[in-house]
């Protein structure tokens, strides 16, 4: 019976950085979404000088390991804006998503048959407005697949935001480890509750990518 | 492709010197002058921000409720009373806690940290609130004697990453040649040393004593030896470079604590002698 106390007093410790996970989880995509679809436009449609800067983000970011991004943005940007940690973190794992989504998002750009551009310039529609109502769409769904696997790495990657200071699940599990030394309780159910988040983003995800698939 | 390269190198130079004029600026005018009214900033604000490592009881931990406990908690918030200031602690890994402090992150550290020479080039240091005492400690029955520090020599040995110990292991253990360096393991968390030890992954660990002494009653590790030649000074409160005025407002509160007893009850009350 103690044990079952102890277990669920340690599960609802750990509970605690949920909302946290998914909180960075959830900005660090949207921010990542909005820096990758950008960059991945400027990549395929961009002049001399955006094609060659979305490369140039695109090549450093990957190169880097998330958590010396994280490090830096938090040390360097943080200096001129006084962001929380959570913010910093979340933000920073954001711009270091955007890199790997950008790459995503090219693909799915340069999969739309060229034949669209020209058909949709021919009927008068601008660059843009191609791109917006006739590209952008397409090109999305076509990602879904690619996104999806994306989307459990920064889950995972958020567990990197730690080094400046924010408490999610793997930490309560290192605080609960810490104080009761038991990693194997701990440990095992920060890996649950990862497991069920992960879970939970494939169904979503797999359901998005029916519902949207292109008829091609 | 000459183009990309040409942005990426000149993105990497508008970096660096982006990081050069900042770290510049905590040496020039504008930084000391920010920084020597770190206290006046604390009053103002009407809360102190202090990092700490909250894995290492009974020093700072984290309860079952989700608060800061330990003997450095109680400490801060004692001295926090006489600032007349609320204190926010923020929790970090130990390794994060100097460069935070020195970017104007948190306001001080506490997190049982020494007074280094290495860190005090960093950041500046209040006295000692608590002379340092460390342990070597190795798994029950192991046979092993520590009479003196330098025993421990040629037997795979750890420590956590970027203490005290760690260093004291890699000065008078690995560079004088008498332990082979892949015999030192560096481990990020005390707690995780431990159960190494305890499962005879590694013969001994060096850490400080009553963190120790808490992890052999948990783990049933056993005690060699209790000393004070491995340290280096004792434990103090880290405040940014050139806070002269907070670091003696500081002082004066923590000297005040020690002679009328404070601290000493403080102690008692977290299971330290």
């Amino acid at each position: 019976m103690d044990f079952f106390q102890d277990l669920a007093t340690t599960f609802n410790f750990i509970l605690q950085g949920l909302w946290v996970t998914i909180g960075v989880t959830l900005v660090a995509l949207s921010v990542g979404f909005v820096f990758g679809v950008v960059m991945a436009m400027l990549r395929v449609y961009g002049n001399a000088f955006f094609r060659a800067l979305a490369a140039a983000y695109s090549v450093i970011v990957r190169a880097v390991p998330v958590v010396v991004i994280i490090f830096i943005l938090f040390f360097v940007i943080a200096r001129f804006v006084n962001l929380s940690p959570f913010w910093a973190g979340s933000l920073a794992l954001g711009f270091a998503s955007g890199a790997y989504q950008s790459e995503i998002f090219r693909g799915a750009f340069q999969s739309v048959p060229p034949g669209q551009m020209t058909a949709a310039r021919a009927i008068g529609m601008s660059r843009v407005q191609a791109i917006q109502s006739i590209i952008l769409p397409q090109a999305v769904r076509l990602a879904l697949p690619a996104w999806g696997n994306e989307a459990t790495l920064v889950l995972k990657d958020s567990t990197l935001v730690f080094v400046v200071g924010v408490p999610e699940i793997l930490r309560r599990a290192q605080q609960v480890s810490a104080r009761t030394l038991e990693p194997f309780i701990a440990f095992g159910l920060a890996l649950l509750l990862y497991l069920a988040l992960t879970l939970l983003t494939t169904q979503v995800l797999q359901w998005l990518e029916r519902r949207y698939r292109l008829q091609m | 492709m000459k183009k990309q390269i040409l942005v990426a190198l000149l993105l990497i130079v508008a970096l660096l010197a982006l990081s050069a004029c900042t770290a510049v600026q905590p040496a020039g005018q504008t930084g000391a002058a920010a920084e020597s009214g770190k206290l006046a900033q604390i009053k103002a604000a009407g809360r102190i921000v202090v990092g700490t490592s909250a894995d290492y009881p009974p020093y700072e931990s984290i309860d079952a409720d989700g608060n800061f406990v330990g003997f450095d908690m109680d400490l801060i918030r004692a001295i926090g009373e006489k600032l007349g200031v609320e204190v926010e602690i923020q929790d970090m890994p130990f390794d994060s806690l100097i460069a935070s402090v020195q970017e104007g992150k948190i306001d001080a550290v506490i997190a049982a940290m020494q007074a280094t020479a290495e860190r005090d080039e960093q950041v500046d240091f209040t006295i000692p609130y608590r002379m340092t005492r460390d342990a070597f400690a190795a798994a029950p029955g192991s046979g092993l004697v520590i009479e003196k520090p330098e025993d421990a020599a040629g037997k795979s040995i750890g420590a956590q990453t970027g203490t005290v110990q760690e260093g004291w292991i890699q000065r008078n253990l690995v560079e004088t040649g008498l332990t082979p360096a892949d015999m030192v393991f560096s481990y990020e968390r005390a707690d995780q040393a431990a159960l190494d030890v305890a499962n005879g992954r590694i013969q001994l660990l060096l850490m400080d004593a009553e963190p120790a002494m808490e992890l052999a009653a948990q783990t049933g590790l056993e005690i060699l030896l209790i000393t004070e030649l491995t340290a280096e000074g004792g434990k103090s409160i880290a405040i940014p470079d050139g806070a002269t005025d907070l670091k003696a407002e500081l002082d004066r509160i923590i000297q005040e604590l020690l002679d009328d007893g404070t601290i000493q009850r403080i102690q008692e009350a977290n299971g330290l002698p």
